[in-house]
């Protein structure tokens, strides 16, 4: 029973004293008070969307109640039975009930999508998360520290482990005249957690974010999350009334200032490449909340923050790849028996993650308006010739702003675009990147002819003079470091500064231990290469970068890697 | 309510869309860099900011113009402003699109490419005819048909807007392609065969830059190349006419007078085609003929010799 409160309805603490926001509070501190606003808003846009077209609603109510049997029948769970009956019923009746009726089942419907998917913020969670859980991370980082931890507020192991990049001055001035949208590459289920942190540690307010359901059945992690603004994605929920009203509900939140968080690559890279073809819904959502706002004559600004989330080490890189190198594995949103939800991997990793400096940065990029243009120091959308401009003159047709969707969803695109560039040359490769890649290439060099899946299975048969490795990593670093000068690409301050010897040694020392196969070894003077699979997920960060630096010898094995992302 | 239409490049196609507008009763700016006379309908200018109120520009000029132009304008359009442009190059090894081009030097997002058997003398007369718009934008499609449309201009519209740049692009070098052929003496149905070939191998490298298949098959790839071949006259042809009479590619570029797209752009395709490792038969051996490592005679056996296979 307990359980199922938990995991069904949120828990929110008892307000005995609800807490009053102070002006200088992040506008997040205000919505308790506007939730319910902000849920009838979406109901009523939704409800008045559909409700002129008797034969469009018809089709709405018809797809909800199919999409949801079919759910249910599969899930037979404690939903299934409160719920299937009720879908059952009025599958059949649609078709006789008068207008009215079917509107008011539509409200009824959409507002009971509104009231699963809002959040709920509490400041006095969003206090003690903020002071409690970097210690708590930090204790189970180096245990003989716990105490020390909670009684200094110094969180240097955090600091240590995670670095934060990007003109943090400015996304400050901004957060105070716009909505700010995060939109970060995404590899790991820790990105919202790091991401959080990286915000706290810079002095930026707490985002908006959806966060999968899936996320919400462990009751600890669940409060929380509820309790800091994050609004429920439910997955498996296929109906089209649901997307609409989760879109909406992002729309609804920008229009009135909410700084958010969405990921546009929408799951996990499960390459480890960086992603470029982008989901569109959500940054949508945030371009249409720009054109509403200038339709109603609203100078509220909507910035991008194009961020990249760099781990040297990731938590779940061995089922990302193993899910990529599995064709029907590409489709899967929610792997359920990832390193995630084993605790034991959580402790391995941090633990791992501690003795490393830098195993972690977070990058934000510069801002971009809706339309991909960059803005000045005051927010000012400039053109690439440098030139002010209205960003509200893109949702002119004639002179007078105009909502339009055909329209908006492709400046959606167009964003898209702009944001996978951005990716690329935002991303910092790390040393694990670098070394994955310089050993993936020795192995396609042994290799000629062979394909992909016959090298992955090459297992301890490769292995190459350490020197050599010294050497290519060397001048691969070399060449990165070149392209680093022409603003093509970023690398982490260890692949700058370390000798090659110690970037194998670090990649090595990350690996092994923590992935359950060991990467790479070095025996007598060799590097022999173990797991190839591993290889391949680290150095696909850098795969469009492959042919800028290779030398003439090793730009066959370069090409066939480079095309390896061609048609991701 | 009529529409205030700029027009940047006062060459054929230039003045046609100019002429073409004014007709249909708009507000026309043309855009040169040197003065020119113009109609009475049509204002002339060699100031750019002359575009800023402008609803609706068409770009058109040559490929290898369209980054300065681009800049030119990046002065003073903004987000307001739609552009649209009429040009059948793709700009360098990488074989970027005018509208990237357009995009990354300009605050301008509403674009559109204007392509298909587009003839410059019947635009602007008004003879019947018909275009391909490729654009994502309902709002160009929209404003391109209130100024070039009605019943003189069909324009159809697409979203695929790489493809029909594409697809234009390599429309141009097939020209020079069957010109040739057919000057050499080569029979109808050889000619069929290079162009249905051709057409394939071209919306095969198309594909792989993200272009659709389809828009290589509708206006903007065969129907503009079945223009070609019906005669319409168009200087690809009179380049490929030169090259078969056994003048060098180089003279016979001036010798046709005006600048030829297709060419650069059939050596680009190879390039990038090679590179991904695809199939371009019909390419490779053009592009050894121009060079002069190969005569008529041996690039025809050298097509023919070749293993057919399942279409």
């Amino acid at each position: 029973m307990l359980k199922r409160l938990f995991s069904e309805r949120p828990l929110r603490l008892p307000h005995i004293r609800p807490y009053v926001p102070r002006p200088s509070d992040p506008s997040i501190f205000w919505f308790n008070s506007e939730r319910g606003d902000v849920v009838s808003d979406v109901v009523n846009r939704i409800c008045t969307a559909h409700e002129t077209d008797r034969t469009q609603l018809e089709m709405a109510l018809n797809d909800a109640a199919f999409h949801e049997i079919r759910r249910l029948e599969r899930q037979r769970d404690n939903e299934a039975r409160d719920r299937l009956g009720y879908w059952r019923s009025m599958i059949r009746r649609i078709g006789k009930m008068d207008d009215t009726e079917q509107r008011r089942v539509l409200h009824t419907i959409v507002s009971n999508m509104g009231h699963d998917v809002a959040g709920n913020f509490d400041p006095r969670v969003y206090r003690f998360a903020r002071q409690a859980i970097p210690r708590l991370v930090a204790g189970v980082m180096e245990p003989r520290r716990l105490a020390r931890s909670f009684s200094t507020p110094q969180f240097e192991v955090l600091g240590r482990v995670l670095k934060v990049q990007g003109d943090i001055e400015h996304l400050q001035y901004l957060q105070s005249e716009g909505s700010l949208v995060f939109v970060p590459t995404h590899s790991s289920n820790l990105d919202s957690m790091v991401l959080a942190q990286a915000l706290e540690v810079s002095g930026l307010p707490p985002v908006v974010y959806g966060a999968g359901k899936n996320l919400f059945t462990n009751p600890i992690i669940s409060f929380f999350m509820h309790n800091l603004g994050a609004y429920r994605v439910d997955r498996r929920i296929r109906v089209q009334l649901y997307k609409e009203v989760l879109k909406l509900y992002s729309q609804v939140m920008i229009e009135r200032g909410y700084h958010s968080l969405f990921f546009p690559g929408g799951t996990r890279s499960r390459s480890g490449m960086i992603e470029r073809h982008l989901k569109l819904g959500l940054l949508g959502s945030a371009v249409e909340a720009f054109t509403t706002n200038r339709v109603r004559r609203v100078d509220r600004p909507v910035w991008f923050v194009p961020t990249t989330i760099n781990y040297a080490l990731v938590l779940e890189a061995e089922t990302l790849i193993r899910d990529w190198l599995t064709e029907e594995g590409k489709a899967r949103y929610i792997i359920e028996d990832d390193e995630f939800s084993r605790i034991d991997r959580w402790f391995a990793f941090f633990r791992k993650v501690v003795g490393m400096r830098g195993a972690c940065i977070v990058r934000f990029g510069k801002p971009i308006d809706p339309f991909g243009n960059l803005i000045d120091d005051k927010g000012a959308s400039l053109s690439p010739a440098g030139h002010t401009i209205d960003p509200g003159g893109y949702v002119e047709r004639r002179g007078t702003p105009v909502v339009d969707a055909a329209r908006d969803a492709a400046y959606t695109r167009e964003l898209g675009t702009v944001l996978a560039e951005r990716y690329e040359r935002d991303t910092v490769l790390m040393s694990t990147h670098v070394v994955g890649h310089v050993l993936f290439r020795h192995l396609v060099q042994a290799t000629p002819g062979m394909d992909l899946f016959a090298r992955l299975r090459l297992r301890g048969e490769i292995s190459i003079d350490r020197e050599v490795v010294r050497k290519d990593l060397g001048d691969a670093r070399d060449r990165l470091v070149a392209l680093e000068s022409k603003g093509e690409v970023l690398i982490s301050d260890v692949v700058r500064e370390d000798t090659p010897d110690h970037l194998l040694e670090r990649s090595l020392k990350f690996w092994n231990g923590y992935h359950d196969s060991t990467a790479a070894s070095l025996e007598d003077d060799r590097v022999v290469l173990h797991d190839p699979s591993l290889l391949l997920y680290y150095q696909n960060r850098l795969v469009s970068f492959a042919e800028r630096i290779a030398d003439a010898e090793q730009m066959p094995a370069a090409c066939e890697i480079e095309a390896l992302g061609v048609h991701r | 309510m009529s529409l205030r239409v700029g027009v940047v490049g006062a060459g054929g196609f230039g003045q046609a869309i100019a002429r073409a507008s004014a007709r249909h009763g708009h507000d026309v700016v043309l855009w040169s860099r040197q003065e020119r006379s113009s109609p009475e309908s049509i204002r002339a200018s060699t100031a750019i900011a002359d575009m800023k109120d402008r609803d609706l520009i068409f770009l058109a000029a040559p490929a290898r113009h369209a980054a300065s132009l681009a800049d030119l304008l990046g002065e003073v359009v903004d987000g307001r402003h739609l552009i649209v442009h009429i040009s059948r190059g793709l700009i360098g090894a990488e074989l970027k699109t005018i509208t990237t081009v357009l995009r990354e030097r300009t605050a301008v997002r509403r674009l559109g490419a204007l392509a298909g058997p587009l003839v410059a003398d019947a635009l602007a007369e008004g003879r019947p005819g018909g275009a391909i718009l490729g654009t994502r934008f309902p709002e160009v499609t929209e404003m391109v048909r209130e100024a070039l449309g009605g019943s003189e201009l069909r324009v159809y519209d697409t979203k695929d807007v790489i493809g029909v740049q594409l697809a234009s692009a390599t429309v141009g070098f097939l020209t020079v392609v069957l010109a040739y052929a057919q000057a050499a003496g080569a029979e109808p149905s050889t000619l069929a065969v290079l162009a249905t070939r051709g057409m394939v191998e071209v919306s095969r490298i198309g594909q792989a830059l993200g272009a659709s298949k389809e828009t290589f098959m509708g206006l903007a790839g065969l129907g503009d190349l079945i223009a070609a071949v019906a005669g319409d006259e168009r200087v690809e042809s009179r380049l490929g006419r030169a090259m078969a009479q056994g003048t060098d590619l180089v003279k016979a570029i001036a010798e046709g007078g005006e600048y030829v797209e297709g060419v650069e752009v059939a050596q680009h395709l190879l390039e990038y085609a090679n590179r991904l490792g695809l199939e371009t038969p019909i390419s490779s051996v053009f592009v050894e003929v121009s060079n002069g490592r190969m005569t008529p005679d041996q690039a025809i056996r050298a097509l023919m010799e070749r293993r057919a296979h399942q279409e």
